[in-house]
């Protein structure tokens, strides 16, 4: 159980740069999520505080320990992997038990702690088969219990659901996050799944191209999107993102009007998510360009003459496509980005 | 177009009679030197050939009688256990470093070691009978063990690596993060997971040490080094002209030993052959 905490890192391969000057603290017992699109240095990030990478410069510590220059066997650090990596000429308990064998953990301790750690993930029936006749579910419970089989002071976890399909991912995110607490590990999880994140973050942190774009709780970062990148990354659909101009308290662009902070003007960029437009008012006026019902909220696509504007409306919305729409904006949910993109016309 | 694809019936049994048919004309001049082993003496050189033998242990007879087959049989094992031995002891620390380690010339080494295989024999002849000589290893099965294994380091270094860089470094990185150090990494991860690569490369290099002939006739001058490649190359049967009988059978039992390591790994032995492919 430890805090984690990175200073002034980077990481540069050759010219190019995977991390950026990153600076980030993770309390101990926390479940942190690093969100981002592929390759903008998550699992970079990762294997840097596992010890699989050095960086190039700046400092992590773990606890209070500086471990640039510490092994990664000698640092507490347990770490799933995206693709398992499971140990293919061993059992699963064989698996579950090398970690225990590489830190000198008594003999006498293994067998409780195995089963202890494979019940968790109800694993038990599986023990003594290969990985390779498991199914790709089971896989990843095999690896979760090498992982927490030692009580590690991190857990890392890179992508670990990305390979099973939704249902079950649905289910082991919660088993995930149950288990989290229940162990109370503190815990760096690398998804690109906005989903996971939300779920199962206690703070959430978005990157882009090496460079943290936002950290916050899951509700900070849906409501206060600190640019347009966070703004348009989280949600689904995302935060719909207009540009325009700001003159004298209102924004304009093509078949769009809403009134904005008077502070504000030149290029702009409104952003509005989907669940705070209905149908009816006088913000936007478009045409209907498609029309999806899917069962609880229906999607509805309106063009304007620069963009396409996703809505979600009522479950009983439906409409003829091309027909003539006009939309209302919550106006109280507006959010405002200058030309470089960050968020402007806050309070 | 459905036609095509028709699973079973005709289509699979003109298959069977085209493989069966190629499978006949390599394995019947094999079977046909068999039986010539089994035969008396004079059945063999007739002017119309018997097809339907009659067997006859004659060649075994003479053979164990006048011709130190069990010393030829054990030069020829330890020789060439003994460098695919030594080959796996060297080649598989190297493969690791090389499909591991960043280093600087990495690449330039692999290929350097692999290119020393491409050298023609007869260029180190000279230079290796005269090192051989000085050490005072002539005519002994250890130096014949010692050439062997030289022979074949880069290519079973080779064919490890190839299978190696196919190994998903998360394995490592796993073992690494729960504790593992390098030797633990390599024996316990690496080497089990390309088990199936060291093994052909070991049967490879078997093979190639067996038929080795060049160094061979070069370093062994009696019978006390004589391995089976030699020695057969030396019989003609002895006293009485050429014993065709005998030859046969000393051919087949060198030949043998091949054919089972052969249908042992030749799942595996297709990729151990192209590794060049292979990436890397
Ligand atoms: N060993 C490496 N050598 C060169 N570039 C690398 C290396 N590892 C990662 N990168 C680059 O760094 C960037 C970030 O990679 P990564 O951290 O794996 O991204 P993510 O996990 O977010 O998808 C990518 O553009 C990737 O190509
Ligand atoms: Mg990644």
């Amino acid at each position: 159980m430890a805090s984690i905490l990175l200073k002034n890192v980077v990481k540069s391969f050759g010219t190019f740069v995977g991390v950026q000057d990153m600076n980030l603290d993770v309390v101990d017992e926390e479940f942190l999520v690093l969100l981002g699109p592929s390759g903008c240095g998550k699992t970079t990030t990762m294997r840097m505080i596992a010890g699989l990478e050095h960086p190039t410069e700046g400092e992590i510590r773990i606890g209070d320990a500086l471990m640039n220059d510490i092994d990664a066997r000698d640092r507490d650090v347990a770490m799933v992997f995206q693709g398992y990596a499971l140990y293919p000429n061993m059992s699963i308990y064989e698996n579950i038990r090398f970690p225990l064998r590489m830190r000198q953990v008594p003999k006498a301790k293994h067998d409780d702690l195995i089963r202890r750690a494979a019940e968790m993930v109800e694993l038990g029936p599986f023990l003594d088969r290969k990985p390779g006749a498991l199914s790709g579910g089971q896989r990843q419970r095999a690896a979760l219990a090498r992982a927490i089989v030692r009580q590690p002071q991190v857990f890392l976890m890179d992508e670990p659901l990305s390979n099973l399909d939704a249902k079950l991912r649905a289910s082991m995110r919660v088993q995930i996050k149950h288990m989290q607490r229940e162990l109370k590990v503190t815990t760096v999880y690398v998804t690109h799944d906005q989903i996971e994140a939300m779920t199962l973050a206690d703070r959430i942190v978005i990157m882009n191209k090496g460079v943290i774009q936002q950290i916050g709780t899951p509700d900070d970062i849906y409501s206060n999107p600190a640019n347009t990148f966070v703004a348009g990354f989280i949600g689904s659909p995302p935060m719909n993102l207009i540009a325009g101009t700001a003159q004298s308290g209102t924004f304009s662009s093509a078949g769009v009007r809403v009134p904005c902070p008077a502070n504000l003007s030149g290029n702009i960029t409104l952003g509005i998510r989907p669940e705070d437009c209905q149908i009816g008012g006088d913000n936007l006026q478009g045409q209907v360009y498609g029309v999806e019902p899917t069962g609880d909220i229906t999607y509805l696509t309106v063009r304007t003459a620069n963009k396409n504007i996703e809505i979600k409306a009522g479950r009983e919305f439906r409409a003829p496509i091309d027909s003539a729409i006009s939309v209302g904006f919550d106006t109280s949910r507006l959010y405002f980005f200058g030309e470089d993109g960050s968020r402007v016309g806050v309070n | 177009m459905a036609s095509v694809r028709k699973s079973g019936g005709d289509n699979l049994l003109v298959r069977y009679i085209i493989l069966g048919s190629w499978a006949m004309v390599c394995l019947v001049p094999i079977l046909w030197f068999l039986t010539i082993g089994f035969r008396p003496r004079t059945e063999i050189i007739v002017p119309e050939p018997i097809y339907w033998p009659t067997w006859s242990l004659d060649a075994w007879r003479l053979l164990v009688s006048d011709w130190p087959i069990a010393l030829y049989l054990r030069n020829s094992v330890l020789a060439v256990a003994g460098s695919v031995l030594i080959d796996l002891v060297l080649a598989i620390p190297a493969a690791f470093a090389l499909a591991r380690y960043e280093f600087k010339g990495r690449e330039d080494i692999g290929f350097y070691i692999l290119s020393t295989r491409m050298m023609a024999p007869a260029i180190v002849a000279v230079p290796i009978f005269f090192l051989f000589k000085n050490i005072g290893l002539l005519d002994s099965v250890w130096a014949l063990m010692l050439i062997y294994a030289a022979i074949n380091l880069s290519l079973v270094t080779w064919i490890i690596r190839s299978y190696m860089l196919d190994i998903p470094k998360e394995l490592e990185d796993a073992a690494r993060t729960d504790g593992a150090d390098d030797l633990t990494i390599l024996w316990e991860i690496m080497i089990p997971a390309c088990l199936p690569g060291i093994i052909t490369a070991a049967v490879i290099a078997a093979i190639f040490a067996i038929n080795e002939f060049l160094f061979t006739l070069l370093i062994a001058s009696t019978s006390k080094a004589y391995t089976m490649s030699v020695a057969l190359a030396n019989f003609t049967g002895g006293s009485d002209g050429v014993i065709y009988n005998a030859i046969a059978l000393v051919s087949f039992i060198a030949f043998a030993p091949i054919l089972i390591l052969v249908i042992l790994i030749q799942k595996h032995l297709s990729r151990g052959l192209t590794m060049g492919a292979v990436k890397g």
